[in-house]
């Protein structure tokens, strides 16, 4: 004998599904210790750059200083798309790198346990996934950014470094360079979808895009070829080294406009690929 | 109204088809058992129907709404090959995370109503990776029974269980589905134990649906015989296949097909000067019955 009662099906809203699944990702980033690491790795690479070059070589000699002045752990002084020496390119937008790694293990972490099979299984709609993954891995990117911020500031400060800088061009390097978390989140995000089974791949490929390799080498062609450097602000590396030390707000404009468009375009992409092939 | 409806579904895996232009219904209510060998293509099925494949074509409806409609698949629980939980997560933990995904207003005591289903309510702050395979599998069930559940699928949710954790299991779906009215889509290996408690059976070969029936149908069509023992086999078959039409022997047995009266039987023997040692009535079950199917099907 079956039991058949009425049976109501509401469809629930894009708010209330989104609603969901951010409560999910918020919940597993805050109740699990990767989170932690990360911001505290975010916060003791700045503090160990800054102190390792102050410490005696083997023949006893003092080092020459990687910076001269606090904020440029933080931020280049100006728009560095070519790198010409390791203090240009070891600011916050390392933060990205290890972001790119950090967003691999949590949704490999996804893939890996089977929770994304419940998470699919219950979402019909796939661009929750994707929403979800970009907004929660961006927020934790921004929170390394901070921890990076303050890291960096508190080392700066021990060893002695100078402090003098444009407060707004600080501001507007420090909150373009967390909005463009954003952008890195969701071409993470789409590169750990495309590469769901594959955990290490994942990771590799993450840690490739977010050197920023492939700008820096079309950078170093087109500065050879004297050419204006000013689209490479269209990318997400060219947008997040053109947040420096000497941005306008235009820089923070630029910021805004490349990193929701890249996170629309690689949303769609992502949503498009879950759609039309096996998720697990 | 079914369940679950599928039309023409297909599936293959490098021009190899897992599933092969399915049909299957699930009537309402129902616990349907879905059986086949290995590579069937069971969990395939389940998988179409749960949104982790896409298929070559064909169509799922699901409680007559098609199987993407978001208002009808929020209303699924599955356990599809394990509970996929985090393991450093504790059971409460990774209980709360599908609540919220589901937007369950009282997840505390929802979690608590699951956990008491499926008798695990002092184990709520075990780590995941510390439970017992049968615990597990436990929590599966408890996780897919989070938020009223319409239909939950199941596959192999009794594998690798001992005894006592496949009476616990048999008990929790038979509860579910009379006190909650869910529909159960469960698949195993196990038949005895699905024969206990299915009221509609699915059998698939090769990605085919080859059989639907109802547990009722199964058995009016399941075939009665009569078991003995005497002390010369090979004499009392010959004097039994004089008046019966199916006799046959096995390991010292003889079996006497679709003949009910039993004294009949001991009373021709006599007759005949064959001493009954051991006697019983038998009905073929669910494995015997699949088992022959699929030897037919083999042999077409």
């Amino acid at each position: 004998m079956t039991n058949t009662r009425e049976m109501k099906f509401e469809s629930p809203s894009f708010t209330t599904r989104i609603k969901g699944m951010l409560g999910v990702d918020f919940y597993r980033l805050f109740h699990t210790p990767m989170f932690y690491i990360f911001l505290a790795i975010a916060a003791i690479i700045p503090a160990m750059v800054s102190a390792m070059t102050q410490m005696p070589d083997q023949n006893g000699n003092t080092m020459e200083p990687l910076y001269s002045n606090v904020w440029q752990i933080i931020a280049a002084s100006k728009s560095l798309y070519v790198i010409e020496g390791i203090a240009d390119y070891a600011n916050m937008n390392m933060v990205f790198i290890f972001g790119g790694i950090m967003v691999s293990i949590f949704i490999g972490h996804d893939y890996k346990s089977g929770y994304v099979k419940q998470l699919f299984t219950t979402h019909a709609k796939k661009q929750d996934y994707m929403i979800s993954k970009t907004l929660v891995c961006a927020f934790a990117m921004a929170c390394m950014c901070v921890t990076y911020l303050l890291g960096g500031t508190v080392a700066g400060l021990l060893v002695n470094y100078d402090t003098a800088v444009n407060v707004g061009s600080l501001v507007i390097a420090i909150l373009g360079k967390m909005i463009m978390s954003l952008g890195w989140a969701s071409l993470y995000t789409f590169l750990n979808v495309i590469f769901r089974k594959y955990f290490g791949i994942s990771i590799a490929s993450s840690f490739f895009f977010g050197t920023g390799i492939l700008i820096i080498g079309v950078a170093a062609i087109v500065e050879n070829l004297a050419l204006p450097t000013s689209f490479l602000n269209m990318f997400l590396y060219g947008a997040s080294v053109n947040a420096n030390l000497s941005s306008n707000i235009s820089a923070l404009v630029i910021c805004i406009a490349v990193s929701v468009a890249w996170t629309v375009f690689y949303n769609f992409l992502g949503t498009r690929i879950l759609s039309k092939s096996d998720v697990y | 109204m079914n369940a679950i409806e599928i039309r023409d579904l297909s599936k293959s895996f490098r021009g190899m088809y897992a599933v092969d232009h399915l049909n299957m219904t699930v009537p309402q209510g129902a616990i349907y058992g879905f059986i086949g060998e290995n590579g069937s293509g069971k969990s395939t099925t389940m998988k179409l129907i749960c949104g982790h494949l896409v298929s070559d074509g064909g169509e799922i409806r699901l409680f007559g709404r098609d199987f993407t409609d978001a208002g009808v698949r929020v209303r699924v629980g599955a356990l599809i090959e394990n509970a996929g939980c985090f393991p450093g997560s504790s059971v409460y933990q990774n209980l709360m995370m599908q609540c919220i995904n589901l937007g369950l207003e009282n997840p505390d005591e929802e979690i608590r109503r699951v956990l008491e289903i499926v008798r695990m309510e002092d184990n709520a702050d075990l780590k995941f990776k510390s439970c017992s395979l049968g615990m597990k599998q436990r929590i599966g069930i408890a996780m897919a029974l989070l938020g009223d559940p319409a239909l939950l699928i199941l596959d192999e949710p009794i594998n690798g269980l001992d005894t006592d954790g496949m009476r616990i299991m048999r008990e929790i779906l038979v509860d579910i589905t009379e006190k909650y009215g869910c529909t159960v889509l469960i698949s195993s290996h196990i038949l005895g134990e699905l024969e206990k408690i299915a009221t509609h059976y699915g059998i698939i070969r090769q990605g085919k649906m080859i059989m639907e029936l109802s547990a009722a149908e199964m058995d009016s069509r399941a075939q009665v015989f009569t078991t003995l023992r005497t002390k010369d086999t090979e004499g009392a078959v010959k004097v039994l296949s004089e008046k019966y039409a199916d006799v046959r022997s096995d390991d010292g047995y003889i079996r006497i097909f679709d003949v009910d009266d039993t004294a009949e039987i001991v009373d021709h023997l006599m007759k005949n000067g064959h001493v009954v040692s051991e006697i019983r009535k038998n009905k073929v079950g669910l494995e015997e019955y699949y088992i022959e199917l699929m030897s037919q099907k083999e042999a077409e």
